[in-house]
């Protein structure tokens, strides 16, 4: 898969990197079972510190996308769905843009929505 | 038509060591083992065995028989040495032609010398011993031998370019800031089934003819086809790369040396002869591992590399741009 960082963006690199991995997930790009490069390799790739892309890894370990074991590297876990979120993103995105809200209001009012409804 | 350049075939680099390596190396080795061979010629039986089955010798011949296949050894090798001095633009290739030639001439001459060695003051051939240790011992010799000679053939010399990537070549739209990677895997399913097939069959071979040396054959065939089953393809602002998983070997195209890449459709059969790590018409080289899309990079020097690999467009079109980006 392709992999980009912006150092002139706000968002730190770690939180880049964990973006792509979903956005690939999501893009029906990467399935479970899929390895992601070694973080050496990506790191030296991309020329970022090592500990950069671990910390990337390891946030997506913790929200159950990404399975890290000592010689086996990162490996895509069974997770839910992705792909079925990819279509109405794209609309919630292209609608926020159409009326001219900004990103930062969309996922506000996006996090709202999650606390309005909450799943019992 | 789009205004590509012709690409500038230069001469292919190196041919005197290809040469010494390659040719008279194994066929002074092929020549000093028939001139031993002959010495021995008043010491052998008539007539001496040359082939051996479960219990012992069970082929036979005149000792001009016995020498044959020196001259399939001297047939392989000026093959092997040809590739590489006309084919042998990528340093790589050069390396495992001359290997090959080597490590062959190394194999004939020793197993001719071994098998003959054992028979000498013998009065009847059918008296010869095994000859499990005399082929484990020849091939351990030509495996030496060969890594020898790659080790001595010389690395390609840098041949940077700055020319610009043709524009009309696919690319990947990046910010000035941005950084860019692109990297995957590729499985050879040829190997695998191969793998599979040779091993068994001579572990099979093994058992039956109770030869345990020869067990050393089935171990090399697996450590060998191990490390060419699944590579990591990589682009990034190095260049192109692809590694076994294993960790070796790596090809490797620096980014300074890319002319354009594009994406092809290979049918590794038809154009490379097999699979795996292939010369084909032309002088082409590819890291040919399955069937299909595979992302062709022309490089200075004339050579062109094809590495199969899936989303080879994203690929192609990334080193296109990076090679661009670097020389602006």
């Amino acid at each position: 898969m392709l992999w980009t960082i912006d150092p002139a963006r706000d968002e730190p690199l770690f939180t880049q990197i964990a973006a792509q991995v979903r956005a690939a997930v999501s893009a029906g790009e990467l399935h479970t079972g899929d390895r992601l490069p070694p973080a050496r390799v990506l790191a030296s790739s991309l020329d970022v510190n090592v500990h950069t892309v671990l910390r990337a890894y390891q946030d997506l370990r913790d929200e159950g996308l990404v399975d890290l074991r000592r010689g086996r590297g990162a490996v895509i876990s069974a997770h839910p769905d992705y792909t079925a979120l990819a279509a109405p993103v794209a609309a919630l995105v292209d609608a926020a843009r159409t009326a001219g809200v900004s990103p930062a209001v969309a996922v506000a009012l996006l996090q709202n929505a999650f606390h309005q409804n909450p799943e019992d | 038509m789009t205004a590509l350049a012709t690409p500038v075939r230069t001469p292919v680099p190196h041919r005197l060591s290809s040469t010494l390596l390659g040719l008279v190396l194994p066929v002074a080795l092929l020549a000093g083992g028939a001139l031993v061979a002959l010495s021995w010629r008043d010491e052998l039986p008539d007539p001496v065995a040359t082939h051996w089955g479960t219990d012992g010798p069970d082929g036979f011949s005149s000792f001009g028989g016995a020498l044959a296949p020196l001259l399939l050894g001297l047939v392989l090798c000026v093959g092997a040495w040809a590739m590489a001095f006309w084919a042998g633009r990528d340093g790589a290739m050069r390396r495992i032609a001359v290997a090959t030639s080597a490590g062959l001439g190394t194999l004939f001459a020793l197993i001719l010398l071994g098998t003959l060695s054992a028979q000498r003051g013998l009065a009847d051939a059918a008296q010869a011993p095994g000859v499990g240790g005399t082929i484990v011992g020849a091939l351990l010799g030509a495996l030496a031998v060969g890594i020898a000679a790659a080790l001595l053939v010389p690395r390609d010399a840098p041949l940077p370019t700055s020319a610009r990537v043709d524009p009309d070549a696919p690319r990947v739209p990046l910010s000035a800031t941005q950084r860019a990677a692109w990297s995957r895997t590729v499985t050879a399913p040829a190997a695998v089934v191969s793998a599979v097939v040779a091993i068994t069959a001579s572990v099979v071979l093994v058992v039956a003819l109770g030869a345990w040396p020869v067990l050393v054959v089935p171990v090399i065939l697996a450590a060998l086809l191990a490390v060419t089953l699944v590579w990591r393809v990589t682009v990034d602002d190095k260049g192109l790369q692809a590694r076994s998983l294993v960790g070796w070997p790596t090809v490797r195209v620096p980014l300074d040396e890319v002319e354009r890449a594009a994406v092809v459709d290979v049918r590794p059969l038809r154009e490379f002869g097999g699979w795996g790590y292939r010369l084909g018409r032309g002088g082409r080289s590819a890291l040919a591992l399955r069937a299909g899309q595979a992302v062709e990079v022309h490089r200075t020097g004339g050579r062109v590399l094809v590495v199969t690999v899936d989303d080879a467009a994203t690929a192609a079109a990334l080193l296109n741009t990076l090679a661009d980006r670097a020389r602006a």
